[in-house]
């Protein structure tokens, strides 16, 4: 990710209604009624400032210059496979066992491998646009509907309207997908903006982990990657959904991922967040079910002028069910984080266990660390805690590595893969701790 | 054997970095290769400090006299340059590292022993901390665990003995690695340093406690008694005897600052 792409004359529309259009020209007619409606959504819906709670530390009006940005539609053609970038092959190569892979590049599936077996025991996984135009009847139903729909706000509106392509995986009941299925994106063009859709349903008793794993080069020009992230894991399903941003400097991702769990599913998530200049999440949780269950885990590297912004909801609607999350991030240079997180309990979800956690280290004295815990009860039996630690590298714990010969660079590096070395502990996916470390010990060689 | 100490401390004098504190008011002390010296002193006497001056502990500032470690100036070194030199301080309040399994720490600290491009051999590694283990009557899981992570007192006292034993340091600094061990654990952590004693008699200990006890299993060439920042005796085995019989407070007494 060290080669620096070159600015390029726009080519495809800008974000309008032209630009969504294009996007729907090939769709059913429902979608491009969705897509419409969507877009009627966004230009009604005011661009979130820094007046509201949820954006006040994030200020899109100096970040992000929509009007400036070209809609990605991904036009490498079928035959791009073939000549995947060599930072996509590099990372991808890391990935031994897999039951599936997606390829993304600029916005659009370019390759699907599903294993036979696999196939055959009815699991589908497609590029998001083919499946909708062949559709099941599920994915009319739930697509922007029912976990990140247009009324969500400004951006899941501009998705729902913009969306280009992305992944439809759908494992049927009972069938457990082991190795996990992984998509692989990347993003070529500077000032781009890419619009793109994951919808995963596990039916009954169904088992998968998904990764998603994003990367490109560094962009002079800011760069949109916009994400809808719909997660559906049916009664007694298992859902593990991984996010790796790994974007070049210029990056600006913009994430929204609703995981809803219906009873005794559990539905996992871990966002990883190394890349890109602005990183924001948005992710709600919702448990539909008693014993429902969902760990939120998350992890951020931030240096230079890096800014990283999770906002999380825990949506207890169900009585006896189970939410923890824990968020740790670790901040160099001039680095922002920004952990804003709201357990909410239902009136009438009692027994409901809810846990929530952000843990902060400081690495230098420029960088910033913001955490804002919430509360929102309305049951009255109930176990929920939160809590929200900022610290910086504890001196006796660096003198004691040091006194058995390690160097302050060395004890500095152990001390921080060791602190978010935790959150990977929790869910340690093939392939994802090893990646997620050399990452990281990646960016600490400049510490 | 060579004669010349491996350690040379004279007219060492240290304070508190933050604080206008002086700790240390011209310590003397030359400690031979294979030699154990054990160092008593009441609380507040500076034998803590002395321990943390040796190993580099920023919170101390040395203020004068010098420390020489086989012939090198150990107050001019960091201390992870000191370690590697051959220093150790076993701690007497052992550090918590979270998420840092103990095999990793110890990976780590052998592999920054050795030159450029040479690689440490990870099956010898492995060999020589399950042995070590062995010796001091840890579960294999342990290797396992987080530095220090929800250990009781007495496994990281134990600990610190293993990092003892894989690190083969030609001294080792125990800064009351006795104070709140059971007889048991004693003898463990005793028997931990006279068996790297065994395996390499040039091997140096200096010894801190307020105890006589720990002097039993772990047997003294020379006993020092320091009181308010200065060495006032040394002898044999026996000072170490005639303190725990006479108490700390004539000592006390005649060395008031």
């Amino acid at each position: 990710m060290s080669q620096v792409a070159a600015v390029r004359k726009p080519s495809r529309p800008v974000i309008g209604a032209t630009a969504v259009a294009e996007a729907g020209a090939t769709d059913p007619p429902w979608l491009r009624a969705r897509r419409d409606e969507a877009w009627a959504t966004y230009q009604a819906t005011p661009m979130p400032s820094t007046r509201s709670e949820e954006w006040r530390y994030t200020d899109l009006s100096r970040k992000l210059q929509l009007d400036e940005l070209v809609v990605a539609h991904g036009d490498r053609g079928p035959g791009a496979a073939a000549i995947l970038p060599d930072a996509l092959r590099r990372t991808m190569e890391q990935d031994r066992d897999s039951a599936a892979r997606i390829v993304d590049i600029d916005g659009k599936v370019v390759s699907v491998e599903l294993d036979e077996s696999l196939a055959r025991q009815g699991v589908v996984l497609a590029s998001l646009r083919d499946a909708a135009r062949e559709d099941d009847g599920d994915i009319r139903r739930l697509l922007a509907t029912r976990a990140v729909p247009a009324s969500d706000g400004k951006f899941p509106a501009l998705n729902a309207a913009l969306w280009n392509d992305g992944v439809y995986l759908r494992i049927p009941r009972g069938v457990r997908v082991e190795r996990p299925v992984r998509l692989s994106r990347w993003v070529s063009r500077p000032g781009s903006a890419t619009f793109t859709r994951i919808f995963i349903v596990a039916e009954e008793a169904s088992q998968l982990s998904f990764v998603d794993e994003i990367l490109s080069p560094d962009f002079e020009t800011t760069t949109l990657v916009n994400t809808a992230v719909e997660l559906f894991s049916y009664r007694g399903a298992q859902i593990q959904y991984v996010s790796l941003q790994r974007l070049g400097r210029g990056g600006f991702y913009l994430a929204n991922q609703r995981t809803l769990a219906e009873r005794d599913s559990t539905l996992d998530t871990l966002n990883v967040a190394l890349g890109g200049s602005v990183g924001r999440v948005d992710l709600n949780a919702s448990l539909l079910g008693p014993g429902a269950h969902s760990d939120m885990l998350g992890l951020y590297f931030g240096d230079a002028d890096q800014h990283f912004d999770f906002n999380t909801s825990q949506d207890h609607v169900s009585p006896n069910a189970h939410s923890d999350l824990l968020y740790k991030g670790a901040l160099d240079g001039s680095a922002r984080g920004i952990f804003r997180g709201i357990i909410r309990v239902h009136e009438g979800a009692q027994g409901t266990d809810a846990y929530q956690t952000n843990r902060n280290l400081i690495l230098s004295d420029d960088a910033i660390a913001t955490s804002l815990p919430n509360l929102e009860i309305e049951a009255d039996d109930v176990r929920c805690s939160h809590g929200a630690t900022v610290g910086q590298l504890d001196a006796e714990a660096l003198f004691y590595l040091m006194s058995r010969g390690l160097t302050r660079g060395k004890a500095e590096r152990l001390v921080v893969l060791g602190f978010l070395g935790e959150v990977l502990a929790r869910l340690p996916m093939g392939g994802v701790v090893e990646k997620v470390t050399n990452a990281i010990v990646a960016k600490l060689r400049g510490v | 054997m060579d004669d010349a100490p491996i350690l040379k401390v004279a007219g060492l004098r240290a304070k508190v970095a933050d604080e206008d504190l002086e700790i240390l008011k011209g310590v003397d002390l030359a400690i031979k290769p294979g030699e154990i010296h054990a160092i008593m002193g009441p609380n507040g006497s500076g034998k803590s400090t002395l321990a943390k001056v040796i190993a580099g502990h920023p919170a101390y500032e040395p203020t004068g006299g010098s420390v020489y470690f086989r012939g090198e100036d150990l107050l001019d070194m960091e201390p992870d340059e000191r370690a590697r030199a051959g220093v150790f301080m076993a701690f007497q309040y052992p550090v918590e590292i979270p998420g840092v399994s103990i095999a990793n720490f110890l990976r780590t600290a052998l592999q920054t022993r050795l030159e450029d491009g040479e690689e440490l051999d990870l099956f010898d590694f492995q060999e020589l901390l399950m042995e070590r283990m062995e010796q001091l009557e840890m579960d294999p899981s342990f290797a396992q665990r987080p530095v220090n992570d929800g250990f009781s007192g007495g496994e990281k006292k134990r600990n610190e003995i293993l990092q003892m034993a894989v690190l083969k340091p030609a001294l080792a600094v125990m800064d009351e690695t006795d104070s709140g061990l059971d007889i048991d654990a004693l003898k463990i952590v005793a028997n931990g340093v006279n068996t790297l004693r065994r395996e390499s008699p040039d091997k140096s200990v200096l010894l801190i406690t307020h105890y006589q006890r720990i002097l039993n299993h772990i047997i003294p060439d020379v006993v020092h008694v320091i009181v308010n920042g200065r060495i006032v005796e040394s002898g044999g085995p026996e000072v170490a005897l005639e303190l725990e019989a006479r108490g700390y407070e004539e000592y006390r007494k005649a060395h008031a600052a």
